[in-house]
C-alpha cells in the first residue's frame, strides 16, 4: 500500500511527522466567525462565496488519570465506537540516556525488546499480536523509548498482554541480539545514502556539540561492540515503571481497562537504581551562524536545513512561537511556501517546525532545492525568516494562522494514535493532560504583540546554523557569497 | 460512562452485528444519490467531532493519460489548485486554512482525488470551492510553468535524489506490462513533462473532470439531508456531461519470467523488485490476491520476514502485497502487480534471495495454509482496514473510491467480511496459479561501484502516488499512520 501524506502541516505525514508542535484542541472556539477580511495586499475573495458558519464546540477528550504503586502513570481516554485501541508506553531516557560508549544504543534495544520473552519467542510475539489485528512498534526518540501497538477492541486485553510481557519480560536472546545488529549494521550503511537523515545527524552535532541530544542514530562502532548482556543491563536499569507512562485510547470501558491495567504491569518492578536524571540542557549561545555542508556526490539536489534554538514546549512563549512559525513556514498558506513553491518554483519540499525536547527547543527550516538555485534558495529562506522578524503579520496572516491551528488539531485528535502520541509527547516533557484543552484557548488568546515578540526573539536569520547536504562544488560556488563560514559538517 | 457525550452517541448510531465468523463488523450509516448532472455523491454522518472530511475523486489516474504525456494527471492535480476565474490562485489554501483545515491531492493508477478536512463552520466555504473548479480552471501558462518546476522537484526529491528512486513504482510496471497504460511511468519522463501545453490542460479537463466522472463523498457532522440540498445548490450549475468510456487496458498473464539488472549511483545496499502480474480489484480472485499478498508480507509475523530475514537471513527488509506500489490491495481497477521490495546484504547475491523467495512462495502454492494462520492474518488485514474507514477524511476517501471503481460504497464496509470467508484452498490456488516464475518480472538494483564515472544510470523518474505535497512512501502504513514517538522525535 502506498500511503498520502503532507508535509507542511505535520499531519498524515511519514515525511516530517518529526514536529512535537500542533498541539491538540477540543475547547469551544472563540475566534471570529467570518472570514477574516484581507489586507490590502491579499487577493479579493470571490463575492459569492459563503462566509463560514457558526462554530459549534469541541469536546476535550476525557483523559482518566491513574498511578499504580509502582510509579507506573496511567492516562485512559474512553471512546466508544470505531472498533480499535491504541496503545503507547514511553519511558523516559531515549537516546539522551545511552551509554557514552554506545550511542545509539537504544535503537538495538527497540529492534531486540520483542524478540523474546520468558514465555515468548519472537515469532509467537508477532503471530499473536497479528492475530490481535496488530504490530508492535518498538522506537527511540532523543528523550524517550517508546512501545506501541494498535489493536482491535474485541482482542484489547490479549494485546495488551503482550505488551506487557515485552516491557517486564524481555530476554534479549544472543542469537537475535547477533541478527539485529547486522541488520542495523546494514541499515546504517543504506541511511548513509539518505539526504535526510544526513542532514539531521549533522544538524543534531552542530546544535548540541557532545552533548547528550547530539545523537540520533547508532554508529558502526557502537554497534559492533553493543552485547546482548549489555542490552540486558539497560533494559533493566532503563525500563522501568516509575520512569513510564501508559496511555490507552479507544473503545474500551475505562474501568475495566485500569483494572486490567493493574493485573499486567501491578508487578512490573523498580530497580533498585536511581533512575536517569534530564538531559542537561545544551548551551545555546555556541550556536554559530554558519554553513555546514555534507558532501554527496550525484546529488541532483541539494538538501537545506536551518535551525536555531527556539522555546520549549513548556516555557511562556511556546504558543506565540508556534504561530509565528505558522505564519512563515509551517502551513501549505505559509509565506515561505508561497515564495519559494508557488512563486518560484524552486521546491516541492518547504516547511519550518517547532522541534521540542525536555530540555531543549528548535525551530526548523528545511527544503530539497534543484542544484541550480541553492544559492536564490537560501536567500530566500534568509529573507522569509528576517521579513518575520522585522515587520509585523498583516491580521489576515495572524487570524488565519491560529484559527488554522486550533482546527487542524481538532480534526488530527480524532484519531486514536494521534491522541495516544500527542499525551505521551506531553508527559514526556512534563506537562499534564489538561494541557490538551488548554491549547486552543491559548492560541486564540495570542494578539500581534506576542507574536512579533515570538518573531524577533527566534526569528533571525543570523540567529541559524545551515546544513547543506549535496554536490560539494555546487554548494561552495553558490552559497560563498553569503560571507559565512563555511565547514564541513562535523 | 455516565457522560452522554456525541462521542458516545455515534457510538450507539452505529451497527454492530454479530456474525459467527467475524467478531465484530463496523457499519456508520451511509447513503448515495446522484445529481441530474451525473455526480454522485456519497453521505456518511458522524457526529462523534464537529469536523467534515470531504473527498472528490475523479475516475482519470496516471494510467490512462496520454501517450507521450507521462506524469500528466499527476501534473494536472496540481493544477487543479492554481486557481480559476474567480477564485483566483492561493484562494482555496486561504480559505481552506482559515476555516481551521487542511486540503491535499493525490494521483493514483486509476483516480485523482481531492480531499480537505475542516471544523464543521467551513463546509459551505469548501464546497463552493470545490464546485468553482469543477466549473473551469485558470488555465495559465504562468502557472502551468510554476506547477511544472514543483513537480520536476518533488520527482528529484522522491526518485532522482533518493537511493533506490522508489524502481518497484516505478520501473517494475515498465518491465511487467506491455500496454501503455500499464506500462509507462506515471511520474513522467522529463521530457513528457517540459513538453506539456497549456491545451493540454483544457483538453484533459473537458474530458475527464465532469460530473459524470467524479464521485463526491462527505463525512461528518451534518444531517444528510441538510448536506445534500447544499451540494445540490453548489453543484448542480456545474453542467452535466458523462464520463468518458473506458479504453480496455486488460493484459493476460505473463508467459515468460523477464529478468533486468540496473545500477543505482546513491544506494549503498542492493535491492530486489519482484512483480506478479494479478487481476482487477472488483475480482474474487483479487481479494484472495489480497489475502495471499498480506500472509506473505505483513509484519513479522509474515512468512517473507521470517523467512528471508529471520532463517535465512538472506534480507534486510521485506515488504509488498497485492497492487503494493500503486494503493490498497482493494482501490485499483484493471490489471496491477501483486509484489515485493527487498533489500539484501551486500554479501548476499541476488540468487540467493530469490532461492529463499522462491521456496516460500513455491510453498504457497503446494500447501494451503492452515485456518489458523489465515484467520490470524485476516484479523490484521480487518484491523489494518478499519484504519482506513476511521476518521471522517480517511472515511470519505475510501467510499469515493468505492463507488467510483466498483460503483458500489458499500464493498468498503463489506472488505472484513468478505476477508473473512476466504478458504485456505483459495489461498494456495491463487498462489499456484497467478505465484509463478512464468509470471513475473524481477529487477535487481545494485549500488554503482564507481558513481563518479558512471553519470545517471538507469534514472528515468516515474510515480504510481504524486501527492501535491510531500513525499509519497509506499510501505503499508494506513494513511494516518500512527506517530508512534512522542517527545523530541527524529
Amino acid at each position: 500500500m502506498s500511503s498520502s501524506s503532507r508535509s507542511m502541516a505535520g499531519f498524515i505525514s511519514q515525511a516530517i511527522v518529526k514536529e512535537v508542535f500542533l498541539f491538540a484542541c477540543f475547547a469551544p472556539l472563540t475566534l471570529v466567525l467570518a472570514l477574516p477580511a484581507s489586507a490590502q495586499k491579499d487577493k479579493p475573495l470571490p463575492k459569492d462565496l459563503p462566509p463560514f458558519g457558526p462554530e459549534k464546540p469541541f469536546q476535550t477528550p476525557r483523559v482518566q488519570q491513574a498511578k499504580l504503586e509502582n510509579g507506573l502513570t496511567v492516562w485512559l481516554v474512553s471512546e466508544p465506537g470505531f472498533p480499535k485501541v491504541s496503545y503507547n508506553v514511553v519511558i523516559l531516557g531515549g537516546y539522551a540516556a545511552d551509554p557514552k560508549e554506545r550511542p545509539g544504543l537504544s535503537d538495538l534495544l527497540a529492534a531486540t525488546i520483542d524478540q523474546g520473552t520468558a514465555s515468548r519467542n519472537a515469532r509467537q510475539i508477532a503471530e499473536q499480536l497479528q492475530d490481535a489485528g496488530g504490530d508492535l512498534s518498538a522506537s527511540a526518540s532523543r528523550d524517550a523509548f517508546s512501545v506501541s501497538a494498535g489493536v482491535l477492541s474485541s482482542k484489547s486485553s490479549e494485546g495488551l498482554a503482550i505488551l506487557a510481557d515485552v516491557l517486564q519480560n524481555a530476554t534479549f536472546p544472543d542469537s537475535e541480539v547477533a541478527l539485529a545488529k547486522r541488520n542495523l549494521l546494514d541499515s546504517l550503511e543504506s541511511q548513509e545514502a539518505d539526504p535526510h537523515f544526513l542532514a539531521n545527524r549533522a544538524l543534531a552535532r552542530v546544535m548540541f556539540g557532545n552533548g547528550p541530544y547530539s545523537v540520533i542514530s547508532p554508529t558502526k562502532e557502537s554497534l559492533t561492540a553493543a552485547t546482548a548482556a549489555e542490552l540486558r543491563a539497560e533494559y533493566a536499569r532503563r525500563v522501568r515503571p516509575d520512569q513510564a507512562l501508559f496511555v490507552a485510547v479507544g473503545d474500551f470501558n475505562a474501568d475495566q481497562m485500569l483494572s486490567l491495567v493493574r493485573q499486567q504491569f501491578a508487578n512490573w518492578r523498580v530497580p533498585a537504581s536511581v533512575a536517569e536524571p534530564p538531559p542537561a540542557a545544551p548551551s545555546t549561545g555556541d550556536l554559530s551562524h554558519a554553513i555546514y555542508f555534507v558532501s554527496r556526490p550525484d546529488s541532483v539536489q541539494t538538501t537545506i536545513e536551518l535551525a536555531a534554538f527556539g522555546p520549549k514546549r513548556s516555557d511562556p512563549d511556546y504558543t506565540a512561537a508556534l504561530v509565528a512559525n505558522a505564519i512563515y513556514g509551517g502551513t501549505f498558506g505559509s509565506r515561505l511556501t508561497s515564495n519559494i513553491r508557488e512563486d518560484k518554483g524552486y521546491t516541492y519540499t518547504p516547511g519550518s517546525f517547532l522541534q521540542t525536547f525536555r530540555s531543549a527547543g528548535t525551530l526548523r527550516t528545511q527544503a530539497d532545492v534543484r542544484n541550480a538555485v541553492t544559492g536564490p534558495s537560501l536567500n530566500e529562506i534568509f529573507y522569509e525568516m528576517n521579513r518575520l522578524a522585522t515587520t509585523s503579520p498583516t491580521d489576515r496572516e495572524l487570524e488565519q494562522a491560529k484559527r488554522y491551528l486550533v482546527g487542524i488539531e481538532a480534526i488530527q485528535m480524532q484519531a486514536h494514535s494521534a491522541v495516544a502520541g500527542q499525551l505521551a509527547s506531553l508527559w514526556i516533557q512534563g506537562l499534564p493532560p489538561e494541557e490538551i484543552g488548554a491549547y486552543s484557548k491559548k492560541i486564540a488568546a495570542m494578539t500581534a504583540g506576542d507574536v512579533d515578540a515570538a518573531a524577533r526573539k527566534y526569528f533571525p536569520a543570523s540567529r541559524t546554523a545551515i546544513i547543506a547536504v549535496g554536490e560539494e562544488k555546487v554548494i561552495r560556488d553558490q552559497l560563498a557569497l553569503f560571507g559565512l563560514p563555511i565547514h564541513p559538517a562535523p | 460512562m455516565e457522560n452522554f457525550s456525541p462521542r458516545r452517541l455515534a457510538a450507539l448510531l452505529l451497527v454492530c452485528v454479530a456474525s459467527p465468523a467475524l467478531a465484530q463488523t463496523w457499519r456508520p450509516p451511509t447513503t448515495v444519490k446522484t445529481l441530474p448532472n451525473g455526480l454522485t455523491v456519497v453521505l456518511s454522518e458522524d457526529h462523534s467531532a464537529p469536523t467534515f472530511g470531504l473527498c472528490i475523486s475523479y475516475g482519470i489516474g496516471s494510467r490512462l493519460e496520454p501517450e507521450g504525456r507521462s506524469g500528466f494527471a499527476h501534473l494536472f492535480e496540481h493544477m487543479m489548485f492554481e486557481g480559476t476565474p474567480v477564485a483566483e490562485k492561493g484562494i482555496f489554501d486561504r480559505v481552506t486554512e482559515s476555516g481551521g483545515g487542511f486540503n491535499n491531492g493525490q494521483t493514483t493508477n486509476d483516480f485523482t482525488q481531492y480531499f480537505e478536512s475542516a471544523p464543521i463552520s467551513a463546509l459551505d466555504a469548501l464546497l463552493w470551492l470545490e464546485a468553482d473548479r469543477m466549473k473551469t480552471l485558470d488555465f495559465s501558462t504562468k502557472n502551468l510553468d510554476n506547477q511544472r518546476s514543483v513537480v520536476e522537484e518533488e520527482v528529484r526529491v522522491n526518485v532522482l535524489n533518493q537511493p533506490y528512486g522508489l524502481f518497484f513504482a516505478f520501473e517494475l510496471p515498465g518491465k511487467a506490462f506491455d500496454k501503455y497504460p500499464n506500462a509507462h511511468n506515471g511520474y513522467g519522463d522529463f521530457k513528457d513533462l517540459d513538453a506539456a501545453t497549456i491545451s493540454d490542460v483544457e483538453s484533459f479537463y473537458e474530458k475527464y473532470y465532469v460530473p459524470g466522472n467524479a464521485v463526491l463523498a462527505l463525512v461528518g457532522d451534518f444531517s444528510s439531508d441538510e448536506a445534500f440540498a447544499k451540494i445540490e445548490k453548489y453543484f448542480s450549475a456545474v453542467p452535466a456531461k458523462p464520463a468518458p468510456p473506458r479504453p480496455d487496458v486488460s493484459e493476460g498473464l505473463l508467459t515468460k519470467e523477464r529478468r533486468d539488472q540496473e545500477t543505482d549511483n546513491l544506494a549503498k545496499v542492493p535491492a530486489l523488485a519482484i512483480g506478479y502480474r494479478a487481476p482487477s480489484a472488483e475480482t474474487h480472485d483479487a481479494l484472495v490476491g489480497a489475502v495471499a499478498g498480506e500472509l506473505l508480507h505483513n509484519g513479522q509475523a509474515s512468512r517473507l520476514y521470517q523467512a528471508l530475514v529471520k532463517e535465512k537471513q538472506v534480507a534486510l527488509s521485506v515488504s509488498g502485497g497485492l497492487n503494493f506500489n500503486n494503493y490498497t490491495p482493494f482501490e485499483y481497477k484493471g490489471p496491477t502487480l501483486l509484489g515485493s521490495f527487498i533489500v539484501y546484504p551486500p554479501g548476499k547475491t541476488e540468487d540467493e534471495v530469490l532461492a529463499a523467495y522462491d521456496a516460500v512462495i513455491n510453498e504457497l502454492a503446494r500447501k494451503a495454509p492452515s485456518r489458523e494462520e489465515l484467520e490470524r492474518v485476516t484479523s490484521k488485514m480487518r484491523s489494518d482496514w478499519y484504519d482506513q474507514l476511521g476518521i471522517p477524511v480517511q472515511r470519505a476517501q475510501t467510499l469515493s473510491h468505492f463507488q467510483l471503481l466498483q460503483g458500489s460504497f458499500d464493498r468498503a464496509y463489506a472488505i472484513p467480511e468478505e476477508l473473512a470467508k476466504v478458504t485456505p484452498d483459495e489461498v494456495r490456488a491463487f498462489a499456484s496459479k497467478y505465484l509463478v516464475k512464468s509470471n513475473r518480472a524481477v529487477i535487481n538494483r545494485i549500488p554503482n561501484p564507481s558513481p563518479a564515472a558512471k553519470p545517471g544510470a538507469n534514472l528515468a523518474p516515474a510515480p504510481g502516488a504524486g501527492l501535491r505535497f510531500s513525499s509519497v512512501s509506499f510501505n503499508a502504513e494506513p494513511v494516518f499512520g500512527p506517530d508512534p514517538v512522542s517527545g523530541g522525535a527524529q
